[in-house]
């Protein structure tokens, strides 16, 4: 099935040679003509024995299926055996293809169970999300894997006797019968890739801050931190408090770790100012840290005794009970600054618009990007995905931070040149048929 | 003590988020076991954590109740609620309906819970109206884009905006699927680098804030 | 205080009192527009199609009582079709406040279509963990659930007769409404375990969901009251959904006048003051 195309586009390429031609003197013409021609017809050779002849044998007579290979499914999770065969000339819908396995003592591969069958036409390597360095044979070649099915189960360690069989019409030939045990690994080697490039990525960032305490680093002003002073000022100067919430998610979200870290930094400066400062948690665990921090930060003012154990609190784990607390507590204590860091849901909208109905300063920061429409619509400020994560840079203005957002920078333009030189290579391949711009576009796919 | 409160839980976050990270390229069954392990205890500790929230929920409100605070009598709802429904679970074993009758339970997620979190989230409809009619302004030339956008896209997902605007819904579904999915790909793409600069400096004790305190 | 400016500051409840009209209205007198289909709700509709009888169908049930207005009539259109195409229904929830409002729904849809519990549909109920269930789903379901909601072996049960673990499902659907949701079903699920999976969300969330369908990790979506339309229409039996979009027109209609007139009132406004 393979190369019935190609055989067909090289006809057409030199038919339309041939065409081409035609517009030339009458002699010269005739010679092209005449090459042409005779390369024509040894093209229809070529193609006729490829074509004809194994339609014909198809028919007629088919064979057992060659170079056929069983063995444990590498990089895997265990409990599979992959079976691979060379591609043979009858390969073609009317032909199918049997994969049977059973007890590796069996001999007989009649005798063996099929776990799957198939027109010859299908199931290559190609159809498998593997990676050029981890195929072992061509990617025209077939492959099957051999996992648990009904009344058939494969276990790890345990050895089984596996064939294949050609089948058309009555009749069945088989391979010989091979004898393989699956196991788990310890390593997916199609994931290498990942792994280098998240090495890599960690390598630059840990250089960009090694570079960032050696020089000076400009960092773009994001309006929205700017704010945070003016918002504490007017919190201040209204003797109303400010209202700090810490997201949905808990700490192992990295945008949960970003808004406690930034509550840090609004702890500080709402301790310097003696403005009161408010929490209210989603999830107590969050609560018990941002309490540390805030404690650290009240500390750091200078002001430990202004410090309140119920500054953080806890209310309700359920969204929407929580979300009404919160709206609860904006409308009886008008907080004049409402800050609103880390993961968020519907309940943006009822917290945002609740706020701005009390007159509070509002600053939003979230990488919940199906929320940030609502942010933007209701806040003053909105700190949009990853400038949540340069917050706590932008605030301390330290060299580790900022470095970190120096090597987020290089990251994206290592990711934006990939995108576009895949683009362009994709694209060759695709056009001319070529391999070799997949050994390039394999680098950054994700495989498992 | 500086030990522990710094040194071991760095060493804690050290050594976990290394596991944690190359777990994710080990296929080996044992791997998943550990994350699924993990994942198991991380819950029986948030379980446990529960109590700390509850004990700071106590608190806050039973302060409220005693300086009788206004708006305490909300606070002795929330006691009586919140004590009412550990009592009626624990008595109907956490069963909303026993073969086919409702429990005590089951009234009160049905008759309770079900109503008040539907009118929360209807509520954002009317939201949603408020908000638009406040903001939605053609301020500038971005801000008249975006508005363009909404207007063809709420016209689009909607019967009669199709009946009126035939092309509105190909027109939203092309914004959907071409300008707002490429959008929110560069988005994504850029909170994950933030977020696996932040996990690397996390697990290497580069970022140390979130335990609660400066430098040393 | 001009008129522009007057009306731009307008009481926000005449606004609320303008979207509750305009949701009611159209509930008691419907209009019944034609609804469009989709291809990312058609995604969903032909791939249950194309499944073979007894094939397995998981579903899970990923929201609250809170999203039941837009998730509800999804979850009810995929289980008619579902049972009518004969496959065996597997539904279960990462939700735990959206336990029984889960049971009720399959108990409902099931005794509607005849169907008998335990050989062509059941409910496993709800697994402390979110995505780690998932996960724990993948490598063996019975580990995940060891019995149903009603405290019955899962092991007994012969609508789960072959099925082992998330690899032995024919398609999966999640109706989510956040986090855990379609989303983490992807990363912890599909992509480890490679099963053929499908997504329903809030109108809210749609959206950002349009990523993932365009590269194909999920192969359709169904978002919000307008996806469950949709659905329903494909099925061919019409429920609230459908009635509901006529108040969603309405309201989506109201909302642009809105916008319409807060910019005519600022633009004068803006003109006045030079």
């Amino acid at each position: 099935m393979e190369r019935k195309p190609s055989s067909r586009g090289r006809t057409l390429r030199s038919s339309k040679g041939h065409e081409r031609r035609e517009g030339e003197g009458v002699r010269s013409r005739l010679r092209r003509f005449s090459i042409g021609f005779g390369w024509f017809f040894l093209q229809l050779i070529v193609c006729a024995s490829n074509l004809v002849p194994l339609d014909t044998l198809a028919q007629t007579s088919i064979s057992a299926p060659h170079d056929v290979r069983v063995f444990d499914t590498p990089s895997d999770g265990g409990g599979s055996l992959t079976v691979q065969w060379a591609p043979s000339s009858w390969d073609g819908p009317d032909a199918r293809y049997q994969v049977l396995a059973g007890d590796a003592a069996v001999t007989d591969p009649a005798a063996l169970t099929i776990i799957a069958e198939f027109p010859a036409n299908s199931k290559y390597v190609k159809d498998a999300k593997t990676a050029w360095w981890t195929r072992n044979v061509d990617k025209t070649w077939h492959q099957v894997l051999v996992r648990s099915a009904k009344g058939f189960e494969v276990k790890d360690g345990t050895s089984y006797a596996v064939a294949v069989a050609t089948v058309q019409g009555d009749q069945r030939v088989f391979s010989p019968v091979l004898v393989a045990s699956p196991s788990p690994d310890w390593f997916n080697w199609n994931q290498l890739n990942n792994l280098i490039i998240a090495l890599s990525f960690g390598g630059l960032v840990f250089y960009s801050i090694s570079y960032a305490k050696r020089h000076e680093i400009f960092l773009r002003r994001i309006p929205g931190l700017d704010a945070v002073d003016e918002a504490i000022g007017r919190a201040t100067e209204l003797g109303k408090p400010i209202l700090y919430l810490t997201g949905a998610h808990d700490l192992h979200d990295p945008s949960t770790i970003a808004a406690a870290v930034i509550l840090g930094k609004v702890a500080k400066r709402a301790a310097l100012y003696e403005t009161e400062l408010l929490v209210p948690h989603r999830e107590p665990i969050t609560m018990a840290v941002c309490q540390e921090i805030t404690k650290q930060a009240y500390l750091e003012a200078g002001k430990p005794d202004l410090f309140k154990e119920d500054a953080n609190f806890f209310i309700t784990a359920d969204q929407f009970s929580y979300t009404a607390a919160v709206d609860g507590i904006m409308l009886r204590k008008k907080p004049a600054a409402n800050f609103f860091m880390g993961a968020y849901f519907a309940e943006s909208l009822l917290l945002t618009e609740t706020g701005a109905s009390t007159g509070a300063i509002q600053i939003a920061g979230t990488d919940s990007d199906h929320q940030l429409p609502f942010f933007v619509t209701t806040c003053d400020y909105t700190l949009i995905g990853e400038e949540l994560y340069a917050a706590s840079a932008y605030l301390s203005k330290e060299p580790v931070q900022i470095g970190t957002l120096l090597g987020q920078d290089i990251g994206k333009v290592v990711v934006l040149s990939a995108i576009g030189i895949g683009i362009v290579l994709a694209t060759v391949g695709a056009v001319t048929g070529e391999q070799w711009p997949q050994l390039f576009l394999d680098l950054f796919r994700d495989l498992k | 003590m500086i030990f522990l409160r710094r040194q071991l839980p760095l060493l804690i976050t050290l050594v976990t988020g290394l596991l944690f990270a190359a777990q994710y390229y080990v296929p080996h069954p044992a791997s998943e076991q550990m994350l699924t392990s993990a994942t198991k205890w991380l819950q029986i500790v948030g379980g446990f954590a529960l109590i700390l929230g509850v004990t700071s929920l106590f608190h806050q409100h039973a302060v409220k109740i005693r300086r009788q605070e206004a708006g305490w009598g909300y606070s002795l709802v929330l006691y009586v609620g919140m004590l009412g429904t550990i009592a009626v679970g624990l008595w109907t074993n956490g069963k909303e309906s026993v073969e086919g009758t409702m429990t005590a339970f089951g009234w009160v997620y049905n008759y309770m819970m079900v109503p008040l979190q539907g009118t929360m989230f209807a509520i954002l409809a009317f939201f949603i109206a408020s908000a638009a009619y406040r903001s939605f302004r053609a301020k500038s030339r971005e801000a008249a884009v975006l508005l363009v956008a909404a207007v063809i896209v709420m016209m689009g997902r909607v019967p009669l905006g199709e009946y009126l605007i035939p092309l509105s819904g190909d027109v939203s579904s092309w914004i959907l699927n071409v300008l707002n999915s490429s959008v929110r790909r560069a988005i994504l793409i850029g909170v994950s680098l933030g977020a696996v600069a932040l996990s690397f400096k996390i697990i290497f004790g580069v970022e140390r804030s979130y335990l609660g305190g400066g430098k040393e | 205080m001009s008129f522009s400016e007057r009306m731009l500051k307008i009481d926000r409840r005449i606004i609320f009192l303008m979207i509750g009209l305009c949701t009611l209205l159209p509930l008691l007198y419907p209009v019944g527009l034609p609804i469009k289909i989709s291809s990312e709700v058609r995604g969903v509709y032909d791939h249950i199609e194309s499944l073979p009888e007894r094939s397995v169908f998981l579903l899970s049930i990923d929201f609250d009582p809170a999203s039941k207005p837009e998730l509800y009539p999804q979850a009810i259109a995929l289980l008619r079709h579902a049972f009518r195409k004969h496959l065996r229904v597997v539904t279960m929830t990462l939700w735990v406040s959206g336990t029984g409002m889960a049971d009720q729904l399959v108990t409902q849809v099931a005794k509607e279509m005849g169907k008998e519990y335990g050989t062509d549909y059941a409910f496993l109920g709800w697994s402390p963990g979110g995505q780690a269930v998932i996960i724990n789903m993948g490598q063996d379901l019975y580990s995940a659930f060891p019995s149903d909601y009603s405290g019955k072996s899962t092991k007994d049960l012969p609508v789960l007769d072959g099925v082992r673990s998330l690899k032995d499902v024919g398609y999966m659907v999640s109706l989510g409404a956040g986090r855990p949701g379609v989303e983490e079903w992807y990363v912890f699920g599909k992509d480890k375990y490679k099963f053929e999976l499908g997504g329903g969300c809030t109108g809210v969330m749609a959206p950002g969901l349009y990523p993932l369908l365009r590269s194909g990790q999920i192969n359709g979506l169904i978002g919000g009251l307008r996806g469950a339309a949709e659905y329903e229409n494909l099925i061919g039996q019409k429920g609230k959904a459908v009635a509901g979009m006529d108040a969603q027109s309405a309201t989506h209609l109201a909302i642009i006048a809105l916008v319409i007139m807060c910019n005519l009132f600022y633009f004068s406004l803006r003109q006045q003051r030079g």
